[in-house]
């Protein structure tokens, strides 16, 4: 608690802020890829996601157990899973419950895309909007949620803190008692 | 129409060839499917009138396309037959209306998909319209010209899409023939038309009393027997021109691109006189187009043989589409006509075909399960489809109020003329 109490008011604000808005980026993700809420301009629903394409174009050094679980029977599964975890993840974030679950979670995400297609190319590729080498933003989200797991900002704002203040006050007489 | 097997083979053979070298109408999707997609998810629908013809587009509705929050009808029985198919197709039901206004303000809805009585079209649409909805309307487009007008005025006044329930515009096979026969120049000259719809039986249907109290006459029928067989009376139908031949006459009109000018007509009651008939169960109509081109349309409810086809009669070849799911094409002269005339078996197709709306069995029977065959319901599924993308896209309606206003004006005259017995009538 003493850290937390250590940072300034914009430190604080700057932090969660940035732990809401990756919320927010993992949340849309999420949901988007679950129900899918848009079609295409030739007229059709879009069909449902698939990591598929992802995990086919992946390169790398663990480009062939990505390509590997392409093509397995247990696509299906990982587009739910996956889907699923990005909601989860971006709720917990959002709200900042089970805070240090969710960066765990988030980062561990991230670190499975940024595995898949690490950039190693230097120059532009099709369908991105800028020319990485090494660093994506892919990357630079994953450090951020790094920091956001080691400040602990569920205890700076949101659904932890007050469930560690309740804790606190259920904890204190029994403290006392003892 | 009946072919025999040769004829068959031969007809579907000629009319795939001559499709082959028409670009292919995906491609043409290519160049909106780059700018990325638009927001939205299924279009909220509510349907109004779920008897027989609403029931269809019910089922034939596809949950990934539109989301059915309610459906309306004054008759309890098509509520709960309605109920039944959304079971059957696994969908959430739909909360219940008998009021079509209630509906449009008690529920967010974004659209109507309507199939009433053919006397009610203009004010329902035009209201519906008026509400905000975007409306697929079941044909024919309304019971006279004024109404129709009103219709088309009041999708421009209220920018709201407004689509005539015409399925073949969204038929595969009648597409294929505009795009790479008919535009293609593959028949020539075209002078003459047929259009055939034959059926053995009486139109009429049979019903039980929703329930002993239920009164009719709430909704301004003077008994249930004119509720449940409204297309029977003039008041509130046109009778075969507008159940039957305004779905053929539409295709004349965009095969030939023009629309009829006038109308030669001849019928009666001559076999179904029983509980006040008005409306004709033979008629024999001559539809006058510009610069010469004829359709004739004949519809008769005591022979069922040549059941339903539009064939076109060209100088280089004939074009016949059969029952909604088959398409045949002749060359005029050349070695490939078949030369021998045979009389075909009538197949395993109910002698008895009492509804434009499912006949589809019958023409089932005649499936062979050839590329250029499709099943006919999926027409209507992909019409409701259809309407929705053109919602949530804007893609461009098949047939619009300008289309088929041509149709239903010709139709109209065309059961005047047999109404009053008058021969020609000016469209």
């Amino acid at each position: 608690m003493n850290g937390e109490a250590a940072l300034s008011r914009g430190q604080q604000v700057s932090l969660v802020l940035l732990r809401t808005l990756v919320g927010w980026h993992f949340l849309y993700e999420g949901y988007f890829k679950l129900w899918r809420p848009a079609w295409s301009r030739d007229g059709a629903p879009l069909a449902a996601w698939t990591s598929a394409g992802y995990l086919h174009a992946a390169n790398g050094p663990f480009a062939s157990l990505f390509h590997h679980l392409a093509d397995s029977s247990w696509l299906a599964r990982i587009d739910v899973a996956v889907a699923a975890a990005l909601v989860l993840v971006g709720l917990s974030l959002m709200l900042g419950l089970f805070t240090q679950a969710g960066c765990a979670g988030g980062l561990a995400l991230l670190t499975l895309f940024y595995l898949a297609q690490i950039p190693t190319a230097g120059v532009q590729q099709p369908g991105a909007e800028g020319a990485y080498l090494f660093v994506n933003k892919t990357l630079i989200e994953a450090s951020a949620v790094l920091a956001l797991f080691f400040f602990r900002t569920g205890r700076i704002a949101g659904l932890d803190r007050l469930r560690h203040e309740r804790q606190a006050r259920v904890g204190r007489p029994q403290e006392a008692a003892s | 129409m009946n072919l025999t097997p040769e004829q068959q083979e031969l007809g579907r053979r000629n009319f795939l060839k001559a499709l082959a070298g028409t670009p292919a109408l995906a491609a043409l999707a290519v160049g909106a499917a780059v700018k990325g997609p638009v927001k939205g998810g299924p279009v909220r629908i509510g349907y109004i009138g779920v008897g027989g013809q609403g029931r269809v587009l019910l089922e034939q509705t596809d949950p990934a396309y539109a989301d059915v929050l309610a459906i309306c009808d004054i008759n309890p029985t098509s509520l709960a037959k309605a109920d039944a198919s959304l079971a059957k197709k696994g969908v959430h039901p739909a909360r219940h209306y008998a009021e079509w206004k209630e509906m449009l303000e008690k529920e967010n809805l974004e659209a109507v998909v309507m199939a009433p009585p053919l006397w009610l079209h203009a004010d329902m649409a035009t209201g519906c319209m008026e509400a905000g909805k975007h409306v697929l309307c079941e044909k024919m487009m309304a019971w006279d010209d004024a109404s129709c007008e009103r219709m088309r005025e009041t999708a421009r006044k209220t920018g709201k899409l407004l689509e005539i329930g015409y399925q073949r515009n969204y038929n595969p096979i009648y597409q294929a023939a505009h795009e790479g026969i008919v535009k293609a120049g593959q028949l020539g000259d075209v002078y003459h038309a047929r259009i055939v719809w034959h059926r053995n039986g009486t139109w009429r249907r049979k019903a039980e009393l929703p329930s002993p109290d239920y009164d009719p006459s709430r909704w301004g029928y003077p008994t249930f027997d004119h509720l449940i067989n409204w297309r029977l009376f003039w008041r509130y139908s046109r009778g075969l021109h507008a159940e039957l031949a305004s779905h053929q006459v539409n295709i004349v009109n965009w095969f030939f691109g023009a629309e009829p000018e006038t109308v030669i007509s001849s019928g009666g009651v001559y076999r179904f006189p029983e509980g006040g008939r008005e409306v004709p169960d033979h008629v024999y109509t001559i539809f006058e187009y510009p610069q010469g081109r004829t359709a004739v349309f004949t519809s008769i409810e005591s022979n069922a043989y040549d059941h339903f086809y539009e064939a076109f009669y060209g100088t280089k070849a004939t074009l016949i589409l059969r029952g909604e799911t088959e398409a045949y094409l002749f060359d005029e002269g050349g070695g490939e006509r078949p030369t021998t005339v045979d009389v075909a078996m009538k197949g395993s197709g109910p002698a008895l075909d009492a509804s434009e709306s499912r006949a589809a069995e019958a023409a089932g029977s005649f499936k062979a399960g050839a590329p250029e065959t499709i099943e006919r319901t999926s027409a209507y599924r992909l019409e409701v489809s259809g309407f929705c993308s053109s919602i949530r896209t804007g893609k461009p309606l098949l047939c619009g109020p300008d289309r088929a206003i041509g149709s239903a004006k010709a139709c109209i005259r065309a059961a005047e003329a047999v109404e009053k017995k008058t021969t020609r009538l000016t469209v």
